[in-house]
């Protein structure tokens, strides 16, 4: 699903966030990139979406080669990856609904569709109370769960989340993940880099650690320790 | 397309509603924008019409129906042209006016028919610096022998324009630098709209939209502040203008203001076109740099 063949990206400055990285990642697979802050996680997954492009490398992603990919083809991958984010990223004059149906909408599915699928996703995070809340309403794991609910809408293959529980809570955390999880289980790819060492080593699921930008560790049923 | 077409419409119109400060600000500037561009533009208008009104006024035409030779015209003309203020004096001998009057008369049947001698005198056209000294002018010219009549204010149509067409040039110089910075302003306000909604931009993009996708919203809610802007202004522009004219005509009578309806519907809709273009490019350009980014 996702294969990223020794992949280096040196900033500008001289900082080079990512360095001869391999890293091959099965469809349907959970797994973890853990590490301190600064350690390349961040970078690396924005490869998978095309957020940042690697200096050297091939990053190739449901069989497309991302690096090389004409700018105007770029909506059509994003299309395939939900993203989501430590400080969500919703639209704060938009209720919860409208946030998810406006990730539908402008990738232009037609009005009648936008809503039923809208719904579903809704329902699948458990904010069917909550549909028509704004964000500022909401609490931080209800946010999560409307930027979860927006990821998905598209059934993308792929789910990437970066340190989505960095602003929750232990419960709450725990949760998001077991949303997750619940995702990964309906043949979804999830990629999550977090900090969070009690939800590492409880779900024992594959953990790939970085450190300065290499990848030090891959282990399947890791442990957020070695 | 065309649900495409609704939802951009919807979209720009929930972007408008909600960020009213934003808005607010975009549209009190392009309003005043477009309010100093317009009284501008009347401004111009209107000297135009005094400028031609007055030179309209600044010739004097002095005649004589006695025979007189080339020579002693000559001398005429020399003379007319040393009195104070004279700034230019043009002779048209009586067989040339005659000749003239009989082109403009283009008729089927011959003038010389009808008329056997040359009706017309030698005239002497003056036009003098300022039209304060037209009556002491005038009144010299005809204090000399030879010239049997002074009429001033003739009206020289074909000179006024000129001299109107002078006054359109370096207006229409002013309207051009004023418009590079009624746009730049507009452009920049626009664009303070648009940053604010950069997270909006940053989302659509993470999502999926195409660029197509995330500009129109962008240029339909541009042109919405543009229409605005210029519906505002128009309405500022036309109400002062007419209460401007009701107290002006009352005050000064003789001046003359531009009072033609066609024109100034043509100033007051090129307010609200020109917001609408404003508001579309501004948006345009904001979003489409803010892409790039």
């Amino acid at each position: 699903m996702i294969e990223i063949t020794s992949v280096s990206k040196a900033y500008p400055n001289g900082i080079e966030a990512l360095s001869n990285v391999t890293l091959h990642i099965g469809k349907e697979e959970f797994i973890f990139l853990v590490g301190s802050s600064g350690a390349g996680k961040t970078t690396l997954l924005k490869m998978l979406y095309r957020e940042e492009v690697p200096t050297s490398g091939k990053v190739v992603v449901d069989r497309i080669n991302v690096a090389e990919l004409e700018p105007s083809q770029v909506p059509y991958l994003r299309r395939n990856i939900g993203v989501i984010f430590q400080d969500f990223k919703l639209l704060p004059k938009r209720t919860v609904f409208e946030n998810v149906a406006f990730a539908l909408r402008v990738t232009g599915v037609p009005r009648s569709t936008v809503r039923r699928k809208a719904m579903q996703s809704i329902e699948l995070v458990g904010m069917l109370r909550r549909a028509n809340s704004f964000p500022n309403e909401l609490s931080g794991g209800e946010k999560q769960r409307a930027c979860i609910a927006r990821a998905i809408v598209n059934n993308p293959p792929i789910l990437l989340a970066d340190e989505p529980t960095g602003n929750l809570d232990p419960t709450t955390s725990w949760d998001i993940l077991q949303l997750l999880d619940k995702i990964n289980k309906r043949n979804t790819t999830v990629v999550m880099a977090t900090h969070n060492k009690n939800i590492v080593d409880e779900m024992k699921k594959r953990v790939v650690e970085l450190d300065g930008g290499r990848i030090i560790r891959d282990q399947q049923l890791g442990m957020y320790n070695v | 397309m065309f649900s495409n077409l609704e939802f951009f419409i919807i979209e720009a119109f929930r972007s408008f509603r909600r960020s009213t400060l934003m808005n607010f600000v975009a549209i009190a500037t392009i309003t005043v924008s477009l309010t100093v561009f317009g009284l501008f533009l009347l401004l111009i208008v209107n000297l135009g019409n005094i400028v031609g009104s007055i030179s309209s006024r600044l010739d004097i035409v002095g005649y004589s129906s006695r025979e007189i030779s080339l020579a002693d015209a000559g001398a005429l003309q020399l003379k007319i042209s040393k009195i104070p203020g004279v700034e230019k004096v043009e002779y048209i001998s009586r067989e040339e006016a005659w000749k003239k009057f009989k082109q403009d008369f283009n008729s089927k049947m011959s003038l010389d028919q009808v008329v056997y001698n040359n009706p017309l005198p030698h005239t002497f056209s003056v036009r003098v610096r300022t039209p304060d000294i037209l009556p002491s002018v005038a009144k010299q010219i005809s204090n000399i022998d030879l010239i049997d009549e002074v009429r001033y204010s003739g009206k020289m149509i074909d000179q006024m324009m000129s001299l109107i067409g002078a006054v359109r040039v370096g207006g229409i110089g002013m309207v051009i630098l004023l418009s590079l910075a009624t746009l730049l302003i507009v452009v920049n306000t626009i664009r303070l709209t648009v940053i604010a909604r950069e997270t909006d931009i940053y989302i659509m993009k993470l999502v999926g939209a195409t660029n197509t996708f995330i500009k129109w919203p962008f240029i339909i809610e541009g042109i919405f502040i543009g229409v605005l802007g210029g519906v505002f202004s128009f309405l500022i522009l036309k109400f002062s203008y007419d209460s401007a004219t009701l107290k002006l005509s009352s005050a000064l009578p003789f001046l003359p203001i531009v009072n033609d309806a066609f024109l100034l519907s043509v100033i007051y809709l090129s307010m609200i076109f020109g917001g609408m273009a404003l508001g579309m490019f501004g948006g345009y350009i904001s979003v489409s740099k803010l892409l790039k980014e």
